[in-house]
């Protein structure tokens, strides 16, 4: 998926313009001439001109205003490309109540099967890598993964 | 003398050495499975090497790396799959050896030329990062605004991407890095009250989520691509290398000069290097018609490159503290964590770590030798390891890693986020090397260009009056003019359907 450059850069210099305008409300500091938001203008002045280029370009070459690869167009490619940031998603929202443990078995068991995994492979995969991170990290390395359900039993 | 002996029981102690071989198997794999990169196993070992002292620590990052360039010519002879990107230049002639039946010849240069290459970048940066330590100890603000201008500059110039996309790139991570406490007066910016970005855009989780998830999720659409199979059977890898090395020692040279000196730029790295002397080799070439045919010359010149480049890369980020490449980025984030401020003190503060660095990096490439000879033999079964169940564990690793950058789910929302920003800038052909490297270096460009106007009372003559930032200033502009008149010059191209 693809937008077209004209199209990209009006984004861009929509945030350029965003960025300039956040910068007017940092504080001035007397005596002080080059403050907090002087680097940042610099950069949404970049920022700026480059998305001008693209505009230029874009509008010169008159391309289409937006590209769609074929995979976005089959179901199955597409929910397989949204299933990797669904699952991150999915862990955010899910490992502080439910626990790493559990989180992460039903984010990796879902994913092999989805990813057409037999079942007789998946769901022992899931198991040991999810035991086999927690172990290593909770345990080696003492990161303080969530507990969630499991808190009495951990 | 004292630090050396020091340095030598720093490294020989049995966890060092543990580390230093679990690294080395991790990096021959990560290396040889198309799709994921050096870059990305750095990026997934940070979190691990968090919590180790700095010598096992950076003893880790730099023999994964050693093995992951190397191990990423294995896929590229035997499916024209490059492992890492800096196999990419001379992937289709590294399969075209294979097609004729030379794949043994063709593993066994990539491996002995890859280990010699290696050692020549060693070499160098034992030899000028040091030295170069001296001169930088005298170094103003106006010197390292210019090192990290010349640095990022390069960073846009080097890749083959178009100049307004890397400038574009560059500067979204220049911003990025200025994202919480300014350095100047303490205020924080653009962090919308929230807490978490008060600290700034925490750059590990950022790594992982450009150089790991974007990647997961472009794997994701092809992972029903039927796989293919190696058919091949390797035999002895090392028959006939000695006669390729008679033959071609200039180019195994001029090779590994060009990838040491490429390597040691500021903002370019180990594929760059690649690139760059695979044309070397073809322009200067006796035989220009054989290259893609099959041809061992541009092997020899390209793979010696890309790994003295991963050593020389160390120089910049060593002696200012300002990344070679995406690795060192990483490395240098590191260095910061672990408290070893990375610029000329550290030479004379702690010379003992320096010397542990250089003596890791020997050790690496002489593990090579076996280990990458093991990775032979055994690509078949590596190749072999089911992408279905791969993808998904990589992704639990990169959520964990990043929650324990921060001990809190901003780190994987951090992960999450910039996994789409990656995905995104990359699909409209935007890199995202020089918005790491903006990332990394904006505090220190912030921070310099702040002093230095503050020091000059704003009049920009400053910058030049001293004689290395006149010359560093200069050659930078001078990039800026050669890019500008590139893009004026460049007809609009239309674009593609």
């Amino acid at each position: 998926m693809r937008l077209n450059d004209a199209l990209l850069g009006a984004l861009l210099l929509g945030f350029a313009g965003w960025v300039w305008w956040l910068t007017t409300f940092f504080p001035a500091f007397p005596g002080q001439d080059y403050g907090p938001n002087l680097f940042p203008r610099i950069l949404a002045a970049g920022i700026g001109f480059c998305a001008v280029m693209l505009i230029l370009r874009g509008l010169r070459a008159r391309g289409r205003l937006l590209t769609i690869e074929d995979w976005v167009r089959e179901p199955a490619r597409l929910a397989s490309f949204l299933a990797i940031p669904g699952a991150a998603l999915f862990y955010i929202l899910a490992s502080e109540p439910l626990g790493f443990i559990p989180t992460a078995f039903l984010m990796l068991a879902v994913l092999f099967l989805w990813f057409k995994a037999k079942p007789v492979v998946a769901l022992p995969s899931a198991v040991g890598m999810t035991l086999l991170v927690h172990w290593f990290f909770a345990g080696m390395m003492r990161v303080p993964l969530p507990r969630g359900l499991m808190d009495s039993l951990l | 003398m004292d630090a050396m002996i020091q340095a030598f029981w720093l490294v020989f102690d049995p966890y060092v050495l543990a580390v230093i071989g679990v690294s080395a198997i991790f990096g021959m794999f990560v290396g040889a499975m198309p799709g994921l990169t050096a870059t990305m196993a750095t990026a997934l070992l940070v979190p691990v090497t968090f919590f180790m002292p700095p010598v096992p620590a950076l003893g880790a990052i730099v023999t994964a790396t050693a093995m992951a360039i190397f191990a990423g010519d294995i896929p590229a002879a035997m499916l024209r799959m490059p492992g890492t990107p800096a196999s990419a230049a001379y992937a289709d002639e590294s399969y075209a050896m294979t097609q004729k039946g030379q794949l043994n010849l063709n593993m066994g240069v990539n491996l002995v030329f890859s280990v010699a290459g290696g050692f020549v970048g060693v070499a160098v940066l034992i030899a000028a990062a040091p030295a170069l330590a001296e001169v930088a100890i005298n170094f103003s603000s106006y010197e390292y605004f210019w090192l990290a201008c010349l640095g990022l500059t390069c960073a846009v110039f080097m890749s083959n991407a178009d100049p307004v996309k890397g400038f574009l790139s560059l500067f979204i991570g220049l911003l990025l890095a200025s994202v919480g406490i300014d350095p100047a007066a303490g205020f924080p910016r653009f962090t919308f009250g929230d807490i978490d970005l008060m600290s700034g855009i925490n750059f590990v989780p950022t790594m992982i989520g450009m150089f790991a998830v974007s990647e997961l999720m472009r794997g994701a659409v092809t992972i029903d691509a039927a796989s293919q199979m190696v058919t091949q059977q390797v035999g002895n890898i090392f028959r006939g290398v000695g006669g390729v090395f008679r033959k071609y020692w200039f180019n195994f040279l001029r090779g590994s000069a060009i990838g040491t000196a490429i390597g040691a730029l500021p903002g370019a790295g180990a594929d760059i290097a690649a690139w760059i002397s695979y044309a070397v080799s073809k322009r200067f070439s006796k035989e220009p018609e054989k290259f893609g045919t099959g041809h061992i010359e541009g092997i020899v010149d390209s793979t010696s490159a890309n790994n003295s480049a991963l050593g020389s890369a160390w120089i910049p980020a060593l002696v200012f503290g300002i990344p070679g490449d995406s690795i060192t980025a990483i490395v240098i984030g590191v260095l910061y964590m672990k408290g070893m401020n990375p610029g000329p003190t550290v030479f004379a503060e702690n010379p003992q770590l320096i010397y542990a660095v250089f003596l890791i990096f020997i050790l690496a490439n002489v593990i090579m030798l076996p280990l990458g000879w093991a990775a032979i033999k055994g690509a078949r079964q590596i190749l072999r390891v089911p992408r279905n169940l791969l993808l998904p564990v990589i992704l639990l690793f990169c959520m964990v890693g990043s929650f324990a950058m921060t001990n809190s789910l901003y780190g994987v929302v951090l992960m999450l986020v910039m996994g789409i920003l990656g995905w995104f800038l990359e699909e409209h052909g935007i890199p995202v090397a020089p918005l790491i490297l903006g990332l990394v270096l904006g505090e220190m460009l912030e921070q310099t260009f702040v002093q230095s106007m503050i020091k000059s009372d704003g009049h920009w003559i400053e910058f030049f009056l001293r004689p290395i930032a006149g010359t560093l200033g200069v050659a930078t502009m001078l990039i800026w003019g050669v890019m500008l008149a590139r893009g004026l010059r460049r007809a609009p191209q239309p674009a593609p359907a």
